[in-house]
């Protein structure tokens, strides 16, 4: 391959420049991509009425007249009032259980489903398949959770974000991949099905365990429509729904204090985000598998 | 050799019956309740309530303890056909999800090629961390961003408008070059020639990057041999693009688009976080037109109605797509 750099020089000239072009495309596709969330960033960290162009998170503070950078009134509002604190351990309980019960029904269903030989195995395979084809529809699940005493319940909404049949199918193609003399050679030395899932499939699929675990944290985390429709007392609403709460103006969270309502608003964006941020490099290759493995086996 | 094949029948013969099986199994049976029960009670069950909607059944059967009123037969559904914000919903919903899929297509394609081309291993590891990004945001984070770096200013009469939003204020700074009158901020939510454009934008913002994800590792996929061959026989960069890496990210783009296409109907929770009473004739699509009339109208009747129609819709788009698939790649979809 060519991999001379020069712009003028005949034999490299068309590559070269495409090779700037691409470079300066990318970095403003970049920009596009990054503004948007570090100009909310800024804000959060400016408490004034007009932000306009400003991209610094500095800013004139109004109570001491001067020019302040990092100012984290909104963040002391957010984590010292319990209107919004509260949400955002809502969310951080529900991830959790979400996550772990998500877990479970995938493993457990993915380790029934590659039982080839159990009888009705088959069925359970159509009747999970069916599910991602057609459902009741909006109304007759309320009204199912309505007649089974769910609404509002946190549960309305943990459970139905657990049972994910993608996910799911998504586990059954990990555990397909495991070698099925592994689990002759176990059953041979007397190790029960459940012994069998616990002590061979589970440890050999920790890289399944962290994608999927991932794609349950992150739905679980960005929930928000189920409390919309299942949960009705504000102790139980998550961050998601209290960051949409502040911005359809329902009431005025900045009242009282000295705190921009847009201030707040961008704050209040940054924290609902900043886990995620945190872990998101990290895991990012964790991700990625889970698509990959999902698009090559559909 | 036919000896042996009759030994080997006669080991097929002899596999042990459903009842020894079903009692080897036994332990898989017990495994699986969890998961059978989760699955009958919140998506089986539901299925049955499909019937409310040859029905009339509201907050008032609900109070009095009656059931739903089965008298009115198809009448939910001629209120359907009849109705203007059905009309409008549904053909929001195709509008919307159609121009956002070929959108979707056309960029993530053309975004997906530009980055393998990219050589340097480190700028495209972080090209990609950041194009990511934005997916793993929820749809209210996404909306709350746009409604801040879109809005007109604090007051909705448009009294003080000194507090734009970073777009406003960009274009307004523009403006002000080239006039003397002061900028009037452009309500990008409220607008209704407006919302459409920022709802395609807030998608594509999101989505487009992580969905370079399955093409990026299709190109991975082409053998090297055949820019090997292309280069020798005089093809440059651009031909073995067009005539290569295209032609063989064909049948991903197909899979991906078909899938997309069956999906088109369940457009719901991006809409539903970015829209307002103010632009409902081009916004307001299926999903939250059933939200409006079940869930805040309590007509559950009426809305099962609704849902249903979407659900039949959605079931003849997926078996098409799995048609299309079949006839295309020779497998199909579900």
């Amino acid at each position: 391959m060519k991999k001379k750099f020069n712009l003028f020089n005949p034999q490299y000239a068309a590559r070269s420049w495409f090779v700037l072009f691409n470079t300066i495309f990318f970095i403003l596709l970049m920009a596009v991509m990054i503004i948007p969330i570090y100009k909310i960033f800024c804000d959060s960290m400016v408490n004034q009425t007009v932000y306009g162009l400003n991209l610094l998170p500095r800013g004139l503070d109004p109570e001491t007249g001067k020019n302040a950078w990092f100012n984290v009134i909104a963040y002391k509002r957010i984590i010292t009032d319990p209107a919004l604190y509260h949400p955002f351990w809502v969310s951080v309980y529900t991830t959790l259980l979400t996550t772990f019960l998500g877990l479970l029904i995938s493993t457990l269903g993915a380790y029934v489903l590659i039982q080839r030989d159990m009888p009705g195995v088959k069925l359970f395979g159509y009747l999970l398949l069916f599910t991602m084809i057609f459902n009741g529809g909006l109304i007759p699940t309320f009204l199912v959770m309505k007649r089974v005493g769910l609404l509002d319940s946190i549960w309305a909404v943990i459970v139905p974000t657990s049972m994910n049949v993608y996910n799911l199918v998504l586990m059954r193609s990990f555990f397909e991949g495991i070698p099925a003399s592994l689990f002759e050679a176990a059953e041979i030395d007397g190790c029960t099905p459940m012994g069998i899932f616990i002590k061979i499939v589970l440890p050999l699929s920790k890289a399944a365990l962290a994608s999927i675990g991932l794609f349950f944290a992150v739905a679980a985390w960005s929930e928000y429509f189920h409390y919309v429709i299942y949960i009705k007392s504000s102790d139980k609403y998550n961050f998601q729904y209290k960051l949409r709460d502040l911005f359809q103006d329902k009431q005025d969270a900045s009242e009282g204090t000295k705190i921009n309502v847009n201030t707040l608003k961008s704050a209040a964006v940054i924290v609902s985000v900043v886990p995620f941020m945190f872990i998101y490099p990290f895991c990012q290759k964790y991700f990625m598998t889970g698509v990959t493995m999902g698009a090559v086996k559909e | 050799m036919a000896n042996n094949n009759d030994n080997f029948d006669h080991v097929i013969v002899n596999k042990p019956s459903i009842g020894q099986r079903m009692f080897k199994y036994r332990w898989f049976y017990l495994m699986f309740l969890p998961v059978a029960v989760v699955l009958l009670i919140f998506f089986y069950w539901p299925m049955l309530g499909v019937r409310y909607a040859w029905s009339t059944y509201k907050l008032k059967q609900i109070t009095l303890r009656l059931g739903p009123d089965y008298s009115t037969g198809w009448g939910n559904f001629q209120r359907l056909f009849t109705s203007d914000p059905f009309h409008s919903a549904f053909r929001n919903t195709i509008v919307l999800s159609f121009f956002n899929l070929v959108f979707a297509t056309v960029l993530t394609v053309v975004i997906a090629l530009l980055i393998n081309e990219i050589g340097n291993a480190w700028g495209k590891k972080i090209v990609q961390t950041v194009l990511y990004l934005p997916h793993f945001l929820s749809w209210v984070v996404a909306a709350s961003i746009f409604m801040l770096i879109l809005s007109a200013g604090t007051d909705a009469t448009g009294a003080d408008t000194s507090n734009m939003g970073f777009v406003n204020a960009i274009v307004a700074k523009i403006y002000n070059l080239f006039h003397n009158d002061p900028y009037v901020p452009i309500d990008f939510l409220t607008e209704g020639k407006w919302w459409r454009v920022v709802w395609y934008i807030m998608n594509r913002w999101k989505e487009t990057g992580w969905g370079t994800i399955i093409y990026l590792a299709a190109l991975s996929s082409i053998s090297p041999d055949l820019y090997e061959a292309a280069e020798i026989d005089g093809a440059n960069r651009f031909k073995q693009t067009w005539y290569i890496t295209v032609p063989s990210l064909m049948d991903t783009i197909l899979v991906v688009f078909i899938l997309n296409l069956a999906k088109i109907m369940n457009i719901f929770e991006s809409v539903f976080v970015l829209y307002n009473s103010l632009v409902y004739d081009v916004s307001d699509v299926i999903q939250t037109y059933v939200y409006r009339v079940g869930i805040v109208g309590n007509d559950y009747g009426y809305s099962t109605a609704i849902g249903l129609f979407k659900s039949v819709v959605s079931l003849v788009l997926v078996s098409a797509s799995d048609v299309i698939s079949k006839k295309v790649r020779g497998y199909g979809i579900v």
